[in-house]
């Protein structure tokens, strides 16, 4: 690998605040239109709350649009988005039953929220017998908005939207350990194989067929880390126990430690398989990252700062990360010949790369500040509602 | 054909907008309606399966379901029969039934339970197998998806299970 | 006598989907990880169904033979169930996961040596075996009417049938030869193979434990 070498940037300079604020202005009306039901408006927290995410989110995209760059501002919603929706959540569980542990009652009436992370795992068991092997509810009740239905449908038209980008964008977990990962300012464990990158697929391939097997959500029961940050089934077994101690251990080491030491979003590299399961649509979108060639030097810059292992030598040499990247922006912004470009598939690459940046991000951060905005403004008019009642 | 291509690519970028603005109006609405006319159910392990008959007594009733047989080989869950008796306001302090699961005239199990007057205290079941369709249960709260007694809304839900045949 | 016939063979069609699924994780993973063509896959699925049909036919001897009360008891079943599981996790840690290469045409092998790698035959006949002791519903079902039968040929005559009704439902799994295509197959195939195991070991331990407890 050659030593990394400091070049000159010949990125372009900002752009003008006035062209800015006027490209920003759709993303403002959507976010006005969006908050205005997002919160109960009645109350001074849900308008406190509405307001500054309204504020936040108009505030990032006016920046990604100005200094043209995406992975700094992006991440900085992605990180408030996992501080504050296990914040929100779990508020919530110990105002309605002082607890994380999910009783039985909870999953014998159907109210169970559903989790997105369980689709990959339904699939076959409702393909061969329409049942969902999931303790929730299929259409919304008033006691389980999150209901099977209305979730699958919010992720399927997101995934028409983001395709993997979902996991940059929507995943209301993966700021969790990118807010790790950004902590240290350098990595103290450099270098993991990029074959690892594969295990998610090997995850994903072994709770579909164990799900299909024994008509049990496997991930969930058994290896899911965010439990750890929302809610699990009670311990009142040695199986329930060892399931306890499988994920928090996971979420310790993935989500905590590892990010820690290699600055990567290791839980996402190394186990989720619902973001394996996502690459599977990244070939429906028609935006992509891409590597031109005739630029590229191989500073290895771009695969320093891919916060995945799907950016390593041969996707380099081949002009792109493949259809494992999550459209994060960290390897276009860290590339100083312009190289790592935007792209819209069909385009000549390197042709309009603003353009295609511009073209991808007005749908990414609409969903954005739809779906993780309205997560952020709910947990924060939790958070303000003893304040400004 | 670069010309076509890149003319399909900046149209496959507009509907993706579309679709991004449609979403909370049309699409949301559009697939949950979609999903839900796929006639899936939830899984009977975790729902209970579908009543399948009621009887009644002096001033509650109580529901019977229908038998659940995992059919999944590596499944942790037994086969059960779940009972609500409901509603749990109007039950007396002790209920002891004898239930008879099919209808055809022969009392299958005695389930036994008391009910505190504290909707969150815990409950305990006692189950007397008459007929070997059912495993004896004692002193049982929340053992497991197949054999439990807890109190969800106004109904006291029990879940038997079903010796092997 | 038509109907004699038809009802086990009914029986295993009816319970493919359920074998389907219960040999899965061991099936795919394992044919994945051979990242052989369509002949070699055939090959190697038909080996595995020939062990899997062993154990139906030993289980229908036992259940004939010794006039097996079937279900068996609940401690009984469960120290089965266990130790199956536990058999197939260290079975499938042996022979799926390591990425042992196929040996030379011409190498002197012994005969033990051959068998167990990747191109040979105890592996899936094994996996197989272990598999159709799954002892799963419609598996216990077709015992229990096999243990009436008046005679055991009658009842091995039983679980052929029920064995042959569900074989349809394995033609799919002749689809991942279509999988070689992908170089990172064989990989993940290893690792889900091993993540596969682990479960088994810990569903078999569970069953184990459970039952010792609480019987």
């Amino acid at each position: 690998m050659a030593d990394p070498v400091v070049l000159e940037t010949t990125r372009p300079a900002p752009r003008s605040i006035g062209r800015s604020a006027l490209l920003t202005l759709p993303l403002l009306l959507w976010a006005l239109l969006m908050f205005s039901h997002a919160v109960d408006l009645r109350e001074n927290a849900g308008r406190a709350a509405a307001l500054l995410t309204c504020a936040f989110m108009v505030a990032l995209f006016f920046l990604m649009v100005r200094t043209r760059r995406t992975y700094r501002w992006r991440r900085v919603f992605f990180v408030a988005l996992g501080v504050l929706f296990p914040i929100g959540f779990i508020a919530q569980l110990y105002a309605l039953r002082g607890s994380m542990s999910i009783p039985v009652e909870r999953m014998l009436s159907g109210d169970t929220p559903f989790c997105f992370l369980a689709i990959p795992m339904l699939i076959v068991p409702a393909a061969l017998t329409r049942t969902v092997i999931f303790p929730g509810s299929i259409l919304p009740t008033a006691s389980n908005p999150h209901s099977v239905a209305t979730m699958i449908a919010v992720w399927f038209a997101a995934t028409l939207v983001l395709g993997k980008a979902w996991c940059a964008f929507g995943c209301f977990f993966g700021g969790i350990e990118e807010g790790f990962a950004a902590l240290p300012r350098k990595a103290k464990l450099r270098d993991l194989p990029p074959r690892l990158r594969w295990v998610p697929w090997s995850v994903l391939a072994a709770v579909v067929l164990l799900s299909a097997a024994t008509f049990e959500p496997t991930y969930c029961m058994w290896l899911c880390p965010f439990k750890a940050v929302t809610e699990f089934p009670e311990v009142r077994s040695a199986q329930t126990a060892i399931q306890f101690a499988i994920f928090g251990m996971l979420f310790g080491g993935l989500v905590v430690v590892m990010p820690l030491l290699t600055r990567l979003r290791t839980q996402c590299t190394l186990l989720c398989p619902f973001g394996a399961f996502q690459s599977l649509f990244n070939k429906l979108t028609v935006f992509d990252v891409r590597i031109d060639r005739s630029r590229c030097t191989d500073c290895v810059a771009c695969r320093r700062a891919c916060p995945t292992l799907v950016l390593d030598e041969a996707a380099v040499t081949a002009g792109g990360p493949g259809i494992s990247c999550m459209k994060c922006g960290a390897c276009v912004d860290s590339c100083t010949k312009q190289a790592a470009v935007w792209h819209v598939k069909g385009t000549p690459i390197a042709a309009r790369p603003e353009t295609a940046r511009l073209l991808f991000l007005y749908p990414a951060w609409s969903f954005a500040t739809l779906f993780g905005g309205s997560i952020i403004a709910g947990s924060l008019a939790q958070l303000l509602r003893p304040l400004l009642h | 054909m670069p010309r076509l291509t890149s003319v399909l690519g900046y149209t496959g970028a507009a509907l993706t907008a579309l679709a991004a603005l449609a979403g909370p109006f049309v699409l949301y609405g559009a697939f949950t309606q979609g999903i839900a006319a796929m006639g899936l159910r939830i899984n009977p392990v975790y729902s209970g399966g579908p009543p399948a008959r009621e009887i009644t007594r002096p001033g509650y009733r109580i529901v019977v379901y229908r038998p659940v047989v995992p059919r999944a080989p590596f499944s942790f869950a037994r086969s059960f029969v779940q009972l609500a008796w409901t509603p749990a306001g109007a039950l007396p302090r002790r209920v002891e039934d004898a239930v008879d699961l099919d209808g055809d005239g022969r009392v299958d199990l005695v389930a036994r339970f008391d009910v505190p007057s504290d909707a969150a205290a815990p409950l305990f079941l006692d189950v007397t197998p008459a007929g070997g369709r059912v495993l004896p249960l004692r002193h049982v709260s929340r053992g497991s998806f197949s054999a439990l007694i807890a109190r969800v809304g106004d109904r006291i839900v029990t879940r038997i299970p079903l010796a092997p045949r | 006598m038509l109907g004699n016939l038809a009802e086990p063979a009914l029986l295993g069609f009816s319970s493919g989907l359920v074998c389907l699924a219960a040999c899965g994780p061991v099936l795919l993973p394992w044919l994945a990880a051979a990242g052989e063509g369509g002949r070699g896959t055939a090959r190697l699925l038909a080996q595995f169904l020939g062990g899997r049909l062993v154990g139906y036919l030993g289980f229908a001897s036992l259940a004939w033979a010794i006039g097996l009360a079937l279900p068996l008891p609940a401690r009984t079943n469960a120290f089965a169930y266990g130790l199956v599981h536990i058999a197939l996790a260290i079975a499938l840690l042996v022979f799926a996961v390591p990425a042992r290469r196929r040996p030379e045409p011409c190498a002197r092998l012994s005969i033990f040596r051959r068998a167990t790698t990747r191109s040979g035959f105890l592996a899936p006949v094994l996996l197989g075996f272990l598999t159709g002791l799954n002892l799963c519903p419609p598996f216990v079902a077709a015992g229990v009417r096999a243990a009436e039968r008046h005679s055991l040929p009658g009842a091995l005559a039983f679980f052929l049938l029920f064995f042959a009704g569900t074989l349809v439902w394995f033609l799919p799994y002749l689809g991942s030869a279509l999988l070689r295509r992908l170089p990172a197959v064989p990989t993940v195939a290893r690792w889900s193979a091993a993540l596969v195991a682990v479960y088994y070991l810990l569903l078999g331990g569970l069953t184990l434990g459970g039952a010792w407890l609480h019987g």
